[in-house]
């Protein structure tokens, strides 16, 4: 039952993502160019809707079956940026950021294939030279 | 999308892409995130430490359902507007860089490759850190999101030329 409400929840996410431009190629380095404000102002608003509504269900304190509410801020630490910059050439390249790939692989965009396996390289890349740049980097140790 | 077809008003597009954040809080209490989901799918096949620490083994239980639901968002979206055709198409792309087939699936892997090793070492991409953390007023997630559109923006005009299109 679970299952089916996220599936349902990341289906609209995703079609949501596609109607909104952001798995568009064109429309996302238009928005890196500053000659289209679409994918500006989806962000934006994004964050004006959500950061009120966090407040509200914070203060509300319940979620929907009425257990507690928990929100666990993610660790703050150089990784932040340093990923974060390198994570930004990645979506100028291929025009996609995480969600907008699995969202191009359902709309049938090939090179979304390619992006992907991309990506899981670099995510298992970055798992095995995790214990060498922790300490570097001051990141979290990983817990089993 | 085909070139012509009108994406959605901006407004409308950042209206429902918060509600449906609030809804996964407060349906499941969860923080939306997406690039945590490359582990999610990595510590299926392997067994590296980091792959398999319990905030990841945790998550897989909605993420990977979630990851799904995009894919399938994807087709339906694909197939509303006039039917699901494989492409390999990225209109500026191919005009600026003329790439062959086997050359452009090299580009978009080798961004791809970045996308996996930077959001998981930045710990979030443009859902996790763009729209909740920044929500949610942390400071990391500001510098890792001000940090991507730096480097989004800057690349894209190396590639592009400075206000060419």
């Amino acid at each position: 039952m679970d299952r089916l409400l996220y599936l349902a929840l990341g289906a609209a996410f995703g079609f949501v993502l596609l109607r909104s431009g952001a798995s568009d190629y064109d429309t996302v380095q238009r928005m890196f160019l500053l000659q289209d404000f679409q994918l500006w102002g989806v962000i934006a608003t994004a964050v004006a809707i959500t950061a009120p509504g966090l407040r509200l269900l914070r203060r509300h304190g319940r979620r929907a079956n009425g257990a507690a509410l928990e929100i666990t801020p993610k660790p703050r630490n150089p990784g932040n940026w340093v990923g974060g910059a390198i994570f930004g050439v990645g979506w100028s390249i291929t025009g996609m950021c995480p969600g907008p790939i699995f969202v191009n692989l359902g709309a049938g965009k090939l090179h979304a294939l390619a992006a992907l396996a991309g990506a899981l390289l670099g995510a298992a890349l970055l798992a095995a030279l995790y214990p060498r740049l922790a300490p570097a980097l001051g990141l979290p140790v990983s817990k089993g | 999308m085909d070139e012509g077809t009108a994406f959605w008003p901006w407004w409308q597009g950042g209206a429902a892409i918060g509600a449906i954040t609030l809804l996964l809080l407060w349906l499941g209490n969860q923080r939306l995130g997406l690039s945590t989901g490359f582990e999610n799918l990595c510590a299926l096949v392997l067994r590296t430490p980091h792959l398999q620490r319990a905030e990841v083994a945790a998550s897989a239980r909605w993420r990977l359902p979630f990851l799904g639901g995009l894919v399938l968002g994807g087709a339906l979206a694909a197939f509303a507007s006039g039917g699901l055709a494989p492409s390999l198409a990225a209109p500026l792309l191919d005009v600026r860089l003329a790439l062959a087939p086997a050359e452009k699936l090299a580009w978009m892997f080798a961004g791809g490759l970045l996308i996996g090793f930077g959001t998981r070492l930045s710990n979030g991409c443009t859902s996790g850190h763009g729209i909740f953390g920044l929500s949610n007023f942390e400071r990391g997630s500001l510098e890792a999101t001000l940090a991507f559109l730096a480097a989004g923006m800057l690349t894209t005009f190396l590639v592009y030329g400075a206000g060419s299109s």
